[in-house]
């Protein structure tokens, strides 16, 4: 199922990216070298357990282009940290890739320090042409809606928001 | 772009010209109306504009007299801006109906944009179409018109020609497919469908989901045949919504059916795919 997915963003990663100038060429087509790594070697593709407690899950979609994307964070609860991630993207090989970054980057950070990750820095990362642009903003949502659908279950199992205050602040911001 | 405030009898002709004459190769809409006061529609609103209608239809009337505009001041592409179109061959007026062949002397005419899809193969202009036999429709149009039953026209007409058929299977593969004529005909009453923004609702995403993983999984294409033929359902069931959130006006579920027809349709593409 990895491979199918693989030659699928490679598909279409090489159509997303075959506008892109800084690229080298491989076989007949450019790719950017930042696509071909994430090909190469796909990471955090899969799930977690929804209704693990220390699990956030954001689940968006782009109605356009009929894309999906589930982007989960597990947390520390302790210290806030987003330890680990997985995601899972039906879409262009753009979307893939996206979401596959934003894996990446929300790993060792503080939940207040991944919703300051703007799709302007994810499509810069790609050299996403401007028709793709709207992929890496999934991705941002993406990663606030898991950042957000985690502070809820933190809340509920509280039984009150006071403990997650300074987080949602920092969510509002 | 020149403006009505300009106006004046003596530079009527040298402004209108300008405006509908443009040099680019794309000929401007026709006007299909039979009422002289169509004329004033096609200049900018203004603040004034009820000072100036004594002064449009004055105009309009100006510019229907023969004498003062003989036929051959309008060239092929702007016969059609005034009330009477007529044919850029024989100059025959057309028959009342779709004017994209000439009845007197079968010559092809330029592409009117104004006409909707719908109008095209003589239907309302309601989402449901029912039995419109659309291919038969369809084949007859583009025996009158297809490129390569005018070799032997003049180049003008074959350009005409191209751009017809071209538009005739344009609007046939858009009225054939249910969420096609859906967002085409929320496009012609004005509904913006823009749909860049991501969505959130987690019943129709899950659901997405599930779907789509199990399109990835499914063992062969006899499962991938089940599922398409549930999807398939599902995209008409949908698509009923949407003929009844439209008729009622009720314009955001009317999105909300495009939305998930499109999600369907996406899914249904996957699995064309592999099989």
């Amino acid at each position: 199922m990895l491979r199918l997915a693989a030659h699928k963003f490679l598909g279409r990663a090489a159509a997303a990216s075959s506008s892109s100038s800084s690229s080298r060429p491989v076989a007949t087509r450019f790719y950017h070298e930042n696509v071909i790594d994430h090909f190469n070697n796909p990471r955090n593709v899969g799930s977690f357990d929804k209704n693990d407690p220390a699990v956030g899950t954001g689940l968006v979609g782009a109605p356009a282009c009929g894309d999906v994307m589930k982007l989960q964070i597990r947390v520390d609860e302790k210290t806030g940290e987003i330890v680990d991630a997985r995601f899972k993207t039906f879409g262009c090989g753009s979307a893939i890739a996206s979401s596959s970054v934003a894996s990446e980057w929300v790993k060792g950070k503080q939940m207040e320090e991944v919703l300051t990750i703007k799709n302007t820095q994810i499509a810069k990362h790609l050299s996403l042409p401007p028709v793709k642009l709207h992929c890496s903003m999934l991705a941002e949502d993406a990663i606030k809606a898991a950042v957000k659908d985690y502070q809820a279950k933190r809340a509920k199992s509280n039984g009150t928001e006071a403990a997650d205050a300074p987080l949602q602040e920092a969510a509002k911001a | 772009m020149s403006t009505s405030k300009k106006l004046s009898s003596a530079a009527l002709p040298h402004l209108l010209r300008r405006r509908y004459f443009p040099s680019t190769a794309c000929p401007p809409p026709l006007h299909d109306a039979r009422s002289p006061f169509q004329l004033c529609s096609s200049f900018p609103v203004s603040n004034s504009a009820v000072e100036r209608s004594s002064s449009s239809v004055a105009i309009a009337r100006f510019l229907q007299n023969p004498r003062v505009f003989p036929r051959n001041c309008f060239c092929s592409q702007s016969s059609g801006e005034f009330s009477n179109a007529r044919c850029w061959n024989c100059d025959a007026q057309p028959e009342p109906g779709l004017f994209l062949v000439c009845d007197s002397c079968g010559v092809i005419q330029p592409v009117d944009r104004s006409l909707d899809y719908f109008r095209l193969f003589g239907l309302e202009k309601k989402y449901e179409i029912g039995d419109a036999h659309l291919h038969d429709n369809y084949k007859d149009w583009q025996k009158k018109l297809h490129p390569d039953l005018v070799h032997s026209k003049s180049e003008k007409e074959r350009d005409f020609a191209r751009e017809q058929s071209a538009r005739v299977g344009d609007a046939y593969r858009t009225l054939i497919n249910p969420l096609l004529r859906a967002m085409y005909i929320m496009k012609i009453v004005g509904v913006d469908v823009n749909e860049e923004e991501t969505i959130s609702d987690p019943d129709l995403l899950v659901e997405v989901m599930e779907i789509r993983e199990s399109v990835e999984e499914a063992p062969d294409s006899k499962a991938l045949n089940k599922i398409q033929s549930q999807l398939q359902e599902k995209i008409d069931l949908w698509s009923k919504s949407f003929a009844n959130a439209f008729e009622s006006k009720s314009f955001e579920e009317a999105k909300d059916c495009i939305r998930r027809m499109t999600y369907y349709e996406r899914a249904i593409e996957e699995i064309v795919k592999r099989l």
